[in-house]
């Protein structure tokens, strides 16, 4: 594999761009960059000037690689706006999945026979064995919230090719967010609340989540340099 | 009056592959030429550049992609689909208002 593609392969890895996203683009560059020389060798020219004008053509590998991320950043919304997409989105998806979830507990309890009368969910709340129930499906519901919104956004960085300072801003909004929202519930009462304890359990969940994306870029960049070495 | 999309200027390069597309299937470096001939070079996207517009016309499902050994060369060619050509009806109606307006605040003497 000549040394330029290998270059690009290096600094598409180097500013965070996905890898199998690394992969289809240098192959397909590798290919643009075999049909430059081809255009080149059509003209008369050697085998070595074709190679050597196709790279001037296609510039400093590093050049080309953050060039393709500017592009590909451009040609996605969250690539565009990556202050709003990773900095605002998380605070404002996460109660409105909460909420979602929590309906869907309700639609499943309907589907399931439990009924979804008033009078039923206040006798429900009454009983303490049915009331511990429904404690544990709000507070789950919280907890899949919010390993849902941070799997999205660890997803939408890798996506848009925002790159891993992006990811990590929306790992933490999403870590103070969970470390500090505390969801209230007591027999005919529930509520998502701001509460200066910090919830310690919650708190993990996105933290693991982003460890384990960013385990999985190392990964990823490990296995791919392994290929370009080879 | 229609408010301008202001996203309508990343939509060009959009407005450009998918037109060229719409003549027939093309692979990456061949676009590239072809937009900077048919141009008569005013227009160049940078080498190897297009592909991220390509993958996210793709991702949209605007375009789709499919590897071919042609003449002995393998490579990626792109096809516009249906959603691609409504798409391109879109942007075309679009270019065309705005390209209206911008003459007519020109004057003549850019038209």
């Amino acid at each position: 594999m000549p040394d330029f593609i290998n270059r690009l392969r290096w600094g598409l890895l180097a500013l965070g761009c996905p890898a199998p996203r690394v992969h289809r683009l240098v192959r397909e560059v590798a290919d643009h960059r075999e049909d430059l020389v081809e255009a080149a060798l059509a003209e008369g020219w050697s085998k070595a000037e074709a190679e050597v004008q196709a790279e001037v053509r296609l510039g400093n590998p590093q050049q080309l690689a953050e060039d393709l991320m500017v592009s590909q950043r451009r040609a996605s919304w969250c690539g565009r706006h990556r202050f709003l997409a990773f900095g605002v989105l998380p605070l404002l998806t996460f109660p409105l999945l909460w909420a979602l979830i929590l309906c869907l507990n309700l639609a499943l309890g309907f589907a399931l026979g439990f009924g979804w009368s008033h009078s039923r969910l206040r006798d429900a709340a009454d009983n303490p064995t049915t009331f511990h129930y429904l404690a544990i499906m709000v507070n789950s519901a919280a907890y899949v919230a919010m390993a849902v919104v941070a799997g999205l956004f660890c997803r939408l960085a890798g996506r848009s090719a925002a790159g891993r300072s992006w990811m990590w801003l929306a790992g933490l909004i999403c870590t103070a967010h969970s470390l500090f929202i505390h969801t209230y519930f007591s027999p005919h009462n529930f509520a998502m609340t701001i509460s200066s304890q910090p919830q310690w359990i919650q708190t993990l969940i996105p933290l693991l989540i982003f460890g384990l994306a960013y385990w999985n870029q190392r990964r990823q960049v490990r296995r791919a340099l392994k290929f370009a070495v080879a | 009056m229609r408010k301008t999309n202001p996203s309508f200027l990343n939509g060009v390069p959009e407005l450009l592959v998918l037109r060229l597309l719409s003549r027939g299937e093309m692979y990456g470096y061949q676009i590239v030429e072809e937009i900077r001939a048919q141009s008569g070079g005013a227009l160049s996207f940078g080498e190897g550049c297009i592909y991220p517009y390509l993958h996210h016309l793709e991702t949209e499902k605007f375009v789709s992609s499919a590897r071919r050994q042609v003449e002995g060369r393998s490579r990626n060619y792109y096809q516009l689909t249906s959603r691609g050509q409504n798409r391109l009806r879109e942007l075309s109606t679009e270019w065309q208002r705005v390209n209206t307006g911008v003459a007519l605040l020109m004057g003549e003497q850019y038209a």
